[in-house]
């Protein structure tokens, strides 16, 4: 079948033509502090050198920042590691250039109304949990954060123990008025803790996020492709479809091994660690934020049927939902 | 194959005032149009249908001007 006669079918093209609207979207990624108010077990900031980077607090130095790579062609930013909602003037800095955007955060401090980023608030099970593995409680500080602002995305992120306390969480979130979507627990390397997926694991993960699917159409931004590829036992993402960033591609003619920069707090970045999750093992890596770049960018190998191009424009519309402020998912084409 | 793929790639990135005639065969996508691998992607999969050749994703870095398409899609046909 060729991508013509894929595209002749009325409701793929019109989803084709939703997404291609976002292909000019250039990504890259800030550390914006080496401080946090959590410490949580597996986090990946607190592994490898990036932590022991000095922090630059002057906002007219992220502003120059900012322009710079809006020069040189970054059209999209996402603001993460450790906490950016300790440096909230740092974040409008990057804002006032480049207005598109995400910021990942604990949740635990309000960002002002001025940074309209999408943010991204991290969830690890129930309070139990949290405060077994972050050292505090943080669900309902968070909700109460981020009541009723269009900003907020929720981000569950699945590890070996907490599987079953998803449901009882998702329904709060939900109950609350949020909408939320699933990462999988990607370990930094060396990572000896108990949060590790195995097999059997990741298949109750994968059941979990599609009954989640199913009971909160509204509220749970996921398509039943990326449960797949994300709940794979076998191969990390990077094994399936083979990471693009500069980390694991040394290519730089094109696409996030010519563009993507990942910044520590003190402005200097290092092409041969460059990833969006840096310190992760790739081996095991299925981050919700890398799979966003790695399947997204793999479209070439999902135009072999209608199915597989259905299964891909599900997985790009659900990133471009999580992702991108004012987007709004349709309904999934591979049920 | 030339003008086919000229105008593949004024479809596909919707160029104004250029027509396969004129189109500049050393003009690079990336370099002075600005485009990613996205939009390459999207160029490279209806060339692939229409010359029946597959292209290796390694591959699609080389494919920056539409003199280097013409001279990779010839070989790949023999």
């Amino acid at each position: 079948m060729t991508f013509q006669q894929i595209l002749s079918n009325p409701e793929i093209n019109e989803r084709w033509q939703k997404v291609k609207k976002y292909f000019f979207l250039r990504e890259s990624t800030y550390d914006m502090t080496n401080r946090c108010n959590l410490r949580c077990d597996g986090c990946y900031y607190y592994e490898g050198a990036k932590q022991f980077s000095n922090d630059e607090r002057d906002p007219g130095k992220w502003r120059a920042l900012m322009t710079a790579e809006k020069e040189r062609g970054i059209t999209f930013v996402v603001l993460a590691g450790a906490e950016p909602g300790l440096v909230p003037e740092l974040c409008q800095a990057c804002y006032d250039v480049i207005p598109l955007g995400c910021i990942a955060s604990n949740g635990l401090r309000p960002f002002p109304e001025g940074v309209g980023y999408r943010i991204h608030v991290s969830v690890w099970g129930d309070d139990a949990e949290s405060k077994k593995y972050r050292g505090r409680a943080c669900l309902d500080q968070q909700l109460q954060s981020f009541k009723d602002d269009d900003r907020a995305i929720f981000v569950y992120t699945f590890t070996r123990p907490n599987i079953d306390q998803a449901k009882g969480e998702i329904h709060r979130i939900a109950d609350h008025g949020g909408r939320v979507t699933f990462n999988m627990f990607s370990p930094p390397v060396g990572y000896k803790g108990d949060l590790t997926m195995d097999a059997e694991s990741f298949r109750r993960a994968r059941d979990c996020m599609l009954e989640l699917l199913e009971r909160y159409p509204g509220a749970v931004l996921y398509s039943r492709y990326s449960a797949e590829v994300h709940c794979d036992p076998e191969r990390s993402l990077h094994q399936r479809f083979r990471c693009p960033y500069p980390r694991c591609n040394p290519d730089t003619r094109l696409g996030l091994g010519r563009s993507f920069r990942q910044y520590r707090s003190d402005l200097t970045w290092d092409r041969s660690v460059a990833c969006c999750v840096p310190d992760t093992d790739c081996g095991d890596c299925r981050h919700y934020a890398s799979g966003s770049a790695i399947v997204t960018s793999r479209m070439a190998q999902h135009v072999g049927s209608e199915l597989d191009f259905e299964k891909w424009l599900d997985y790009v519309d659900t990133y471009l939902a999580v992702w991108v402020r004012g987007y709004e998912k349709g309904r999934n084409l591979y049920t | 194959m030339r003008t086919r793929i000229a105008e593949i790639i004024i479809n596909e990135l919707k160029l104004k005032d250029v027509t396969p005639g004129t189109f500049d065969p050393n003009l690079d996508l990336i370099e002075d149009l600005g485009i990613d691998s996205m939009e390459l992607t999207t160029i490279v999969v209806v060339i692939q249908d229409e010359f029946g050749v597959k292209i290796d994703e390694d591959d699609f870095g080389e494919l920056t001007t539409l003199n280097k398409i013409v001279k990779y899609i010839e070989k790949k046909k023999g």
